[in-house]
């Protein structure tokens, strides 16, 4: 067992890694993954007692800590008990010898005499891992990249070691030979400690047992792998997701907003954190259990924005929404799908206050909403179906984006002036006088649509309810307009409950997806999930009847007829 | 959306006539004093003379002068007229909007009170009102608008019920606008016509109201109108003044209430959109 406590490595006034404590188990690969600088590779070559910078702290090996010994004592350890596969492999082969002879090189250190022996060993060695016989002979230029990983992959292995520290050992491969290495690595590291440092979330998601994600130099969440994956808790996390292409997810990719991690106060994702509080600028948020994961956050993780609970709403005796459960999260994009007549509006104008529920409880950033007061339309904004309507024909484009700032009573006329001027700017429309000046007769669809949007957002929501907001439009448009309202998320951590009947389209947009029909949500889950594994009859007749580009014409399933 | 009605008006024939009149109505009461020759209630020639240069309508059984007592019964018809339509008017947007955005049980008491005070017959109560108190211009003009002012308001509510609906409304609250807000900036504005419609109805009952009540005596007797005029004619309708002195009175009062009715009807159709559609020159 490996046990790394309260390790701290600084390279003079800057600190790498801070606070770190891991363990790594017999048996288990432990995955460690981030942005490039997050200090990734600083955490192995410490483990391997080469890390140039100061070190503090304890790596407790076999009840030794490796940080207390002196450097002979770790010369013996490295390679024999702890071994490491150096990223970019171009450089860690020497070039003027046989890669064979640099297995052998390995073994001979490590108190092997018989050079002979060794060199049968390292031989068997390469052979094992994939390499064919005559081609253990060859230089490393001679070799493929997947050639040169598997013979860094023997070196590391020769002396068949009880540590194994992978750094990046699928960088710069192609998918074939990654996944050759990847099968590779799955038979030769059982029964050993792995630690695995990479960016690759597949790599991570497909090796690993447990993953810990680091972020400026600290463990910000850690678990395991499947339920990380599956349900990120830290923002961060959940950015690391969001912008990593893969076949998993389906929503469009997405960036984490603000620059790569500079040294902060406080907890170090905050400046590109988008539910920051606060106590986030000054105290670091400690690495705290949470039952299935250990999580560093002051907010106890992504924070569930929007708690819909056991909502009913019927007029005359319809029951149009039944005993509705949702939960929206910060920074998410919750797609309600559902044919028309399923209630989805009046749930949408439910949590709006403009309709009364009949039963049920809507909570809001952990408080139970009782009186929708203007701090409450401050926060939560709605754009409506057919917004063209919701624009009063007497106003123009500069009172109607004002409205809202006027209703909350907010600043003077110059700072309305500049704050309309700038969020006209967001949904990318003009903001000259000219522009300010047009009445909505006077406007297309997609600019109605637009300034419909600027005037949900002008108040700075948290939540934005979007019902069919793009149904009216145009498809080059709608695109435009949702890849605007995406990178709002993206910029500002807005969340979205995006209401349509297009389960193509909340595809694209969506993290989570709910299906709504008559009323009940009868499916809820990761959008991923939802698509490529349909549970409800129902969300398997939406799915075979949504938008394609075949030839054949879909046919309604059998069990989802309606009733004649 | 937007329609010019001072355009539709113009264009619409009895509206054209209407307007017209009432311009002229109103210019002549507001010159009225350099217009009329006498003072109307200066003894200005013999008693009962007939038309001639010096009196154009001739003069009255104490020798005033008709045709200044005519303008300036014009100016106290247009100001009843004007004064108890505003009133009223401006009282039925205030219940109406009110009602239709609050509701619940402050919708259900106006609209009762509405209902209780439009089942009493105005003009009796009126006169009965109006015969205790002997009304001056003013008070007229509240008593007149505190019985016309039910009608309107239930147009006006119907009307506001309607408006209520509209999405923009919606979004205005989803701002978290109080209904102060919604009824000042999103409602009023859109009554407009509506109102203009109400008050103009206003006007003409008024109008027509303070004519029966000075008519029947029950008014402040120092008021010159028309009413009184015709009142006081009646008793001599077995000379031959009648002509001169009985039918002006009469036909400017018609005038005045036929030129207010030709506006409604204009008002109406152009409000109307099913009614707009039978112009010749719809599409426009």
């Amino acid at each position: 067992m490996l046990v790394i406590k309260e390790l701290q490595v600084s390279f003079g006034e800057l600190i790498v890694l801070k606070g770190i404590n891991l363990e790594l188990k017999k048996g288990e690969i432990l995955a460690v993954v981030g942005e490039s600088g997050a200090g990734k590779t600083t955490l192995g070559l410490s483990i391997m007692g080469l890390s140039p910078g100061r070190c503090a702290g304890q790596i407790l090996f076999k009840g030794k800590d490796i940080l207390a010994l002196s450097e002979e004592e770790r010369r013996l350890i490295r390679g024999k008990e702890i071994a490491m596969v150096f990223q970019n492999v171009e450089d860690a082969l020497h070039p003027l010898y046989p890669v064979v002879d640099q297995v052998m090189e390995a073994l001979l250190i490590h108190g092997l005499k018989d050079k002979k022996a060794a060199q049968r060993k390292a031989m068997d060695l390469l052979k094992a891992l994939g390499l064919s016989e005559e081609r253990t002979h060859f230089f490393p230029h001679q070799l493929s990249g997947g050639e040169k990983q598997r013979v860094l992959l023997a070196m590391a292995l020769a002396n068949d070691p009880e540590v194994l520290i992978l750094d990046e050992p699928t960088a710069s491969l192609d998918a074939i030979t990654r996944a050759e290495i990847i099968e590779l690595l799955k038979k030769v590291i059982r029964e050993k400690m792995v630690l695995l440092i990479t960016h690759d979330l597949s790599v991570a998601a497909k090796l690993a047992h447990r993953v810990a994600v680091l972020y400026g130099g600290r463990v910000v969440e850690s678990g395991a792998t499947q339920c990380i994956f599956t349900f990120p808790r830290h923002p961060y996390t959940r950015g690391l997701l969001r912008s990593y292409p893969n076949m998993t997810t389906v929503k469009d990719l997405q960036g984490i907003p603000g620059p790569p991690y500079k040294p902060v106060d406080g907890c170090p994702f905050h400046p590109r954190c988008t539910q920051r509080v606060e106590l986030c600028f000054r105290e670091v948020p400690e690495l705290k259990s949470l039952g299935d994961r250990y999580l560093a956050c002051h907010r106890g993780g992504i924070i569930p924005l929007l708690e819909i609970k056991a909502l009913s709403k019927s007029f005359n005796g319809v029951r149009a929404v039944r005993e509705v459960e949702l939960t929206l999260y910060e920074g998410e994009t919750l797609a309600l799908v559902g044919e028309s007549g399923s209630g989805k509006t009046t749930l949408a104008l439910t949590i709006m206050g403009l309709l009364p529920p009949d039963k049920g409880e809507i909570w809001l950033e952990g408080q139970k909403v009782l009186l929708r007061d203007k701090g409450f339309y401050q926060r939560v904004q709605m754009i409506f179906q057919n917004p063209k309507s919701s624009l009063s024909h007497r106003m123009n484009v500069w009172e109607l984006v004002k409205e809202p700032l006027d209703v909350q009573g907010w600043g003077s006329e110059e700072e309305k002036l500049e704050r309309v001027r700038k969020v006209l700017e967001e949904v990318e429309l003009p903001a000259d006088d000219f522009f300010l000046r047009k009445y909505p007769h006077e406007l297309s669809g997609g600019e109605a649509q637009r300034v419909a949007i600027a005037r949900a957002l002008v108040l700075n929501p948290k939540l934005l309810i979007a019902d069919e907001a793009t149904s009216a439009l145009d498809a080059s448009i709608q695109a435009k307009i949702l890849k605007l309202l995406l990178s709002l998320q993206e910029k500002r951590g807005l969340a979205m409950l995006f209401i349509t009947h297009d389960i193509a389209l909340a595809r694209k947009v969506s993290d989570r997806l709910a299906v709504m029909k008559n009323g009940s949500i009868v499916e809820e889950g990761p959008a991923s999930e939802v698509i490529t594994n349909p549970k409800h009859p129902y969300t398997r007749t939406l799915l075979s009847l949504a938008a394609d580009l075949k030839e054949e014409i879909s046919i309604l399933p059998v069990d989802a007829q309606r009733p004649k | 959306m937007h329609v010019d009605y001072w355009q539709e008006i113009r264009e619409d024939r009895l509206g054209r006539i209407g307007l017209y009149l009432i311009l002229l109505l109103a210019l002549l009461a507001a010159l009225a004093p350099f217009l009329a020759p006498y003072p109307p209630e200066a003894r200005v020639g013999a008693a009962f003379s007939p038309p001639s240069s010096r009196h154009w309508l001739g003069t009255n059984d104490v020798g005033q002068d008709i045709w200044s007592g005519l303008l300036y019964g014009a100016r106290t018809s247009l100001v009843v007229g004007c004064g108890a339509g505003l009133l009223a008017g401006t009282i039925s947007v205030l219940v109406g909007t009110s009602s239709a955005l609050v509701g619940g049980f402050y919708d259900s008491l106006c609209m009762r009170v509405v209902d209780a005070l439009l089942v009493i017959p105005p003009v009796l109560l009126a006169i009965l009102v109006g015969a205790y108190f002997k009304p001056h211009l003013l008070t007229l003009i509240l008593l007149l608008a505190a019985f016309l002012w039910p009608g309107g308001a239930r147009i006006i509510r119907a009307e506001a019920l309607s408006l209520k609906e509209k999405k923009s409304v919606a979004a205005a609250r989803t701002f978290g606008a109080g209904s102060l807000y919604i009824m000042a900036r999103h409602i009023v504005p859109d009554l407009g016509p509506v109102w203009l419609a109400v008050m103009i109805q206003d006007a003409r009952r008024a109008i027509f109201m303070e004519a029966g009540l000075s008519f029947l005596g029950v008014c402040d007797p120092t008021l010159h109108s028309w009413g009184k005029m015709m009142q006081q004619a009646l008793e001599f309708t077995y000379l031959e003044v009648w002509k001169w002195w009985l039918l002006p009175p009469g036909l400017a009062l018609s005038l005045t209430v036929a030129a207010l009715s030709f506006l409604s009807f204009a008002l109406e159709r152009i409000l109307n959109p099913r009614l707009r559609g039978e112009r010749e020159d719809a599409g426009h």
